[in-house]
C-alpha cells in the first residue's frame, strides 16, 4: 500500500464512521418523520375547520376615534372621513383596514361569533359568507367591548357546528392552530403556535404564540383534533377598542376560551352588549398608604354603597392594591354590571363591600375633590399617568 | 401523545420527496463503506467525491429542520450593494445554476454599480445584473469570475456551485412544482439585518405555510406592483435583508423566495410572504433567454386594453357616497351580466368598495384581461355578478 492510499483511508475514516453515521441518521429520520406527522395534523385541522368558518365583509364606517366628534345623525348624513384615515386617534399606531374578517358558526340557526374588533368602524352593512358559499346580510346582535367579542345573526338553518374544547383540559405547551380569512380569498390562512399561558386577563383569556393578527381576529384557535379552544381577539391591559392590535404577529396573542364564551353569549343573544366598567371615583396614590379616594361621582354605585372621600381602597377581588396601576389592572377586564369585592380601610377599620361597576352613561358628574386636607399624609407626586383622572378606563 | 394519533392510525405521509432525500443520503453512506480494498484509482475517485460531499453536506443531519435548512442555506448568497435611507444595502439571493445565476428581488441593492455576493463557503464574487422585471419585482444576477479563474486562487467557486433547479421544462409537474398545503412546515434561510458575514451560517426561520393568495399590498404610500400569487407564511420574515431568502419545505425543496417588505391593504399589517416557485421558474426561464436588443428590462405583463364594463355612477352631490348604480349602459358587459340601476356595489374583485372613488380606483386598477366580479346588494339580498370581457375583436 502506498502512502497515498493510507492517507486516503485515514481521511475517509476520520470523515465519519459508517455505524455512527447510521445511528445518527436513524434518529434524524425519526425526528423528521415526527415533523411530517405534525405537519399532517396541521393540514387536517386546517381542512376540517373550513366548514365552520365564515367570512365577514363590512361596508362603510369610520376609524374608531373619529366618531368621537360626531353624533349618530352626522354619520347618517354621510359626514364621514372627517379625519385622515391614516391618523391614529387612539395612539395605538394602528389603522383598521377594510379587508374581510373571520367568524365562526356558533349555532345551527345562524348565530355567528367573531371579534368586536371587526366592527370598530361601526359599519353600515355587514355581510357574511357561509362555508357553503351563500352570502347573506347579517345583523350585529350585540358586542362585548371588554372581551372584544361580537355576535352576528344571519337567516340560515342547519349550519354545521364545530366541537369546542373545555378549557380546564387545555395544557400550556400544546399546539394551537389559528385560522382566518382576513387575507381574502376562499381558503383560510393558518398559523401555528403553542399555548403560552392560561388564566390571563383576569381569567378572560388564554395566551398563545401563534401569530394572531387582523387576518384571524374573530377566528378560531384549535387544538390538534380540530376542537375550538377559543376565539382570537386583540387584547391588552389597557382601555380602547384597538388596544392590543399593535401587538399583532408578535408572539403574544390572546383568545377568549370556551368557558368564558359560554358565560358571555347568552347575554349577547339577548341583545345586551357588555360595556366597559367604571368605578366613578377619583383616586390618588399615596406612597406607604395606598389608593385614597378623593371624590365620588353622583350618582354612582360607589356613592350608593357608602364609600367616602378619604377611604383607602386596600384590595379588589382579593388582590391587594399598592397604587393606581394595580387598581386599573384589576378592573380593565370587568364589564359594567359585575360586582367587585372591595376592601376599604376607614379610620383604621376594614370595610368589605360588594359594588357593581357602572357603565359610563349611568355615572353622574364628579364633584370637586372632597377629601379633607390632612397635612400629616404625604402626597405622592402625580405622574401624568395617574393624575386626577376618573378611575379607569379612559373613555374609548 | 399528540403524535400517537398519527402513528397508530398510519396516516399516509406523502413520502415521495423524502424518499429522494433519503436516496441521496444512502448514496452518501455507501460511499463511506467500501467493502475491502479495491483499486487505488477507484478509491481515489471515491475520496474525491466524498470530499466534495463533505464540503457540500454536513456529516450527519441532526433531524428537525436541519436537513431542510442546510440544503437551503448552501444554495443562498448574501448580497451587498447600494443602500439609501430605509432601503438597506444588503439582502439575500438564490443560486439558480452552476454557472452562477442568482434569482433575487428587485431592490436598490442591484441598482448600484457594484453588487457583491458571498456564497455559503465564504467565497466573494462580483455579480452583474442580467434582467429585471419591475412588474414582478424580480431580478436575475450572474456571478462573475475571470475566464482564466482557478478554484485554487479562490476567484472561482471551489467545487460545483450548489444550486436550485429553476429550469424544469415540464411545469407544472410533480418533480418541479412543490405544492404546499396550509399547515405545512416551511423553513427560510436568509440574512436579515446582515447578521451573518462571510462563511457564517445564515439565519434560519421556521413556521407554517398559511395560504396562497393574491398580493394586495403597498410599500410606504405606493401600491406594490406585483399583484400575482404569494405564499403567506407565519414565520416572521418581514425584516430588512430577508427579501430574496430561500424558502423550502421540510424536505429542503425550494417552494418560494421571500418577497419585498410590504404592508397588506387588507389588514394594514406587515406581510410575511414568499413568491411561489412557479412564478420564479417562469421568470428564470424568460430572463435567461437572450434578448435581441440586449435590454435588461423584462416585461412579463402583456399589454391589454381594458374594456368598459358600462357602469355609470354619479360622482356629484356630497350625499352620494355609496356606489349605487345610476345607469347601466345598453348592450354593455355589465348589462349582459344582469347589473341593474340602484344596485349597491359592495366589492370589486374581492376588494370592498365603500364609496364611489374606491369603486373607480378598483375598476381602474383591475387586471384588464380578466372578468370583473362584483358583489352587490339588491334590496335585502346579496348577489354576485360576473362581468365578462366582450368577445375579442377579430384581427383585420
Amino acid at each position: 500500500m502506498n502512502p497515498r492510499t493510507i492517507l486516503i483511508l485515514l481521511l475517509l475514516i476520520s470523515c465519519q464512521s459508517p455505524s455512527a453515521y447510521a445511528d445518527a441518521q436513524k434518529k434524524a429520520d425519526d425526528d423528521t418523520a415526527l415533523l411530517m406527522a405534525t405537519q399532517q395534523t396541521f393540514r387536517n385541522v386546517a381542512a376540517s375547520m373550513k366548514s365552520y368558518l365564515v367570512r365577514i365583509d363590512t361596508v362603510g364606517g369610520t376609524q374608531p376615534g373619529a366618531q368621537l366628534n360626531l353624533d349618530n345623525d352626522d354619520i347618517k348624513k354621510g359626514k364621514r372621513r372627517l379625519q385622515n384615515p391614516f391618523r391614529d386617534t387612539l395612539g395605538s399606531g394602528f389603522v383598521i383596514a377594510d379587508g374581510p374578517a373571520t367568524g365562526i358558526v356558533y349555532s345551527r340557526d345562524g348565530y355567528i361569533l367573531t371579534s368586536s374588533f371587526n366592527f370598530a368602524r361601526e359599519p353600515a352593512l355587514i355581510s357574511v359568507t357561509l362555508p357553503d358559499g351563500r352570502r347573506l346580510a347579517a345583523d350585529l346582535v350585540a358586542r362585548d367591548h371588554v372581551r372584544k367579542l361580537a355576535l352576528l345573526k344571519v337567516d340560515a338553518d342547519g349550519l354545521p357546528l364545530p366541537t369546542w374544547r373545555r378549557d380546564e383540559d387545555v395544557q400550556v405547551g400544546e399546539w394551537a392552530i389559528a385560522l382566518g380569512l382576513g387575507f381574502g380569498g376562499r381558503e383560510p390562512s393558518v398559523t401555528v403556535g403553542v399555548i403560552s399561558a392560561k388564566n390571563r386577563m383576569q381569567g378572560n383569556a388564554i395566551q398563545t404564540d401563534a401569530k394572531l393578527s387582523p387576518a384571524n381576529y374573530g377566528g378560531p384557535v384549535c387544538d390538534v383534533f380540530g376542537r375550538v379552544i377559543g376565539i382570537a381577539v386583540p387584547m391588552a391591559q389597557r382601555a380602547g377598542e384597538l388596544a392590543g392590535v399593535d401587538m399583532y404577529d408578535c408572539g403574544v396573542g390572546f383568545l377568549v376560551p370556551e368557558s368564558r364564551i359560554k358565560l358571555i353569549v347568552p347575554q349577547l343573544m339577548a341583545g345586551v352588549s357588555f360595556q366597559r366598567g367604571w368605578l366613578g371615583i377619583q383616586v390618588r396614590s399615596v406612597p406607604g398608604v395606598g389608593v385614597v379616594v378623593q371624590s365620588i361621582a353622583d350618582p354612582s354605585p360607589m356613592r350608593d354603597a357608602g364609600v367616602l372621600p378619604g377611604d383607602i381602597i386596600e384590595a379588589i377581588n382579593g388582590s391587594n392594591l399598592r397604587n393606581y396601576a394595580d387598581l386599573a389592572k384589576q378592573i380593565y377586564m370587568i364589564p359594567a354590571g359585575q360586582d367587585l369585592q372591595i376592601r376599604l380601610s376607614r379610620d383604621g377599620g376594614a370595610i368589605e363591600l360588594a359594588v357593581p361597576l357602572a357603565s359610563a352613561e349611568s355615572l353622574g358628574s364628579l364633584p370637586e375633590a372632597e377629601e379633607p386636607f390632612d397635612p400629616s399624609v404625604p402626597v405622592e407626586e402625580n405622574t401624568p399617568d395617574d393624575q386626577e383622572e376618573p378611575t379607569p378606563p379612559a373613555p374609548d | 401523545m399528540i403524535y400517537n394519533k398519527h402513528n397508530t392510525t398510519k396516516q399516509p405521509i406523502p413520502n415521495e420527496p423524502r424518499a429522494s432525500a433519503r436516496a441521496e443520503l444512502r448514496t452518501h453512506k455507501n460511499l463511506q463503506a467500501p467493502n475491502g480494498l479495491v483499486l487505488r484509482n477507484m478509491l481515489f475517485a471515491i475520496f474525491l467525491s466524498s470530499a466534495f460531499l463533505c464540503l457540500l453536506t454536513p456529516k450527519t443531519y441532526a433531524g428537525g429542520f436541519d436537513h431542510a435548512f442546510q440544503t437551503a442555506q448552501q444554495r443562498a448568497v448574501k448580497l451587498y450593494g447600494l443602500g439609501a435611507g430605509q432601503q438597506v444595502g444588503y439582502g439575500t439571493g438564490i443560486i439558480a445554476s452552476e454557472d452562477g445565476y442568482i434569482v433575487t428581488v428587485l431592490s436598490l441593492i442591484i441598482s448600484g454599480d457594484r453588487i457583491r455576493a458571498v456564497t455559503a463557503n465564504g467565497q466573494r464574487f462580483e455579480a452583474e445584473l442580467i434582467k429585471r422585471d419591475t412588474d414582478q419585482q424580480l431580478a436575475l444576477l450572474k456571478l462573475k469570475w475571470p475566464d482564466d479563474a482557478d478554484a485554487s486562487t479562490k476567484n472561482k467557486p471551489i467545487g460545483p456551485l450548489p444550486h436550485y433547479d429553476f429550469s424544469c421544462q415540464e411545469l407544472p409537474s410533480e418533480s418541479c412544482h412543490h405544492p404546499l398545503l396550509p399547515g405545512d412546515w416551511i423553513v427560510s434561510a436568509g440574512n436579515p439585518f446582515k447578521i451573518a458575514d462571510g462563511a457564517e451560517q445564515m439565519s434560519l426561520a421556521h413556521g407554517v405555510f398559511s395560504a396562497r393568495t393574491r398580493l394586495d399590498a403597498r410599500r410606504r404610500s405606493k401600491d406594490f406592483r406585483y399583484t400575482g400569487d404569494v405564499l403567506l407564511i407565519d414565520a416572521i420574515t418581514s425584516n430588512p435583508g430577508s427579501p430574496g431568502s430561500v424558502m423550502v419545505n421540510l424536505q429542503g425543496e425550494l417552494v418560494g423566495m421571500i418577497g419585498r417588505l410590504v404592508i397588506s391593504n387588507r389588514t394594514h399589517t406587515h406581510l410575511n410572504y414568499a413568491i411561489p416557485y412557479d412564478v420564479l421558474a417562469d421568470f428564470y426561464l424568460q430572463a435567461t433567454q437572450a434578448s435581441p436588443d440586449g435590454t435588461r428590462e423584462l416585461i412579463t405583463k402583456p399589454v391589454v386594453e381594458p374594456f368598459d364594463p358600462g357602469i355609470r355612477i354619479s360622482h356629484t352631490g356630497f350625499r352620494t357616497v355609496l356606489p349605487f348604480v345610476d345607469r347601466v349602459v345598453r348592450n354593455s358587459p355589465a348589462k349582459r351580466a344582469g347589473l341593474r340601476k340602484d344596485d349597491l356595489i359592495l366589492s370589486v374583485n374581492d376588494h370592498e368598495v365603500s364609496d364611489v372613488s374606491e369603486f373607480d380606483k378598483r375598476i381602474k386598477a383591475r387586471d384588464p384581461a380578466e372578468s370583473i366580479e362584483l358583489i352587490i346588494r339588491r334590496k335585502r339580498s346579496i348577489l354576485t355578478i360576473h362581468i365578462e370581457p366582450p368577445e375579442a375583436k377579430t384581427q383585420p
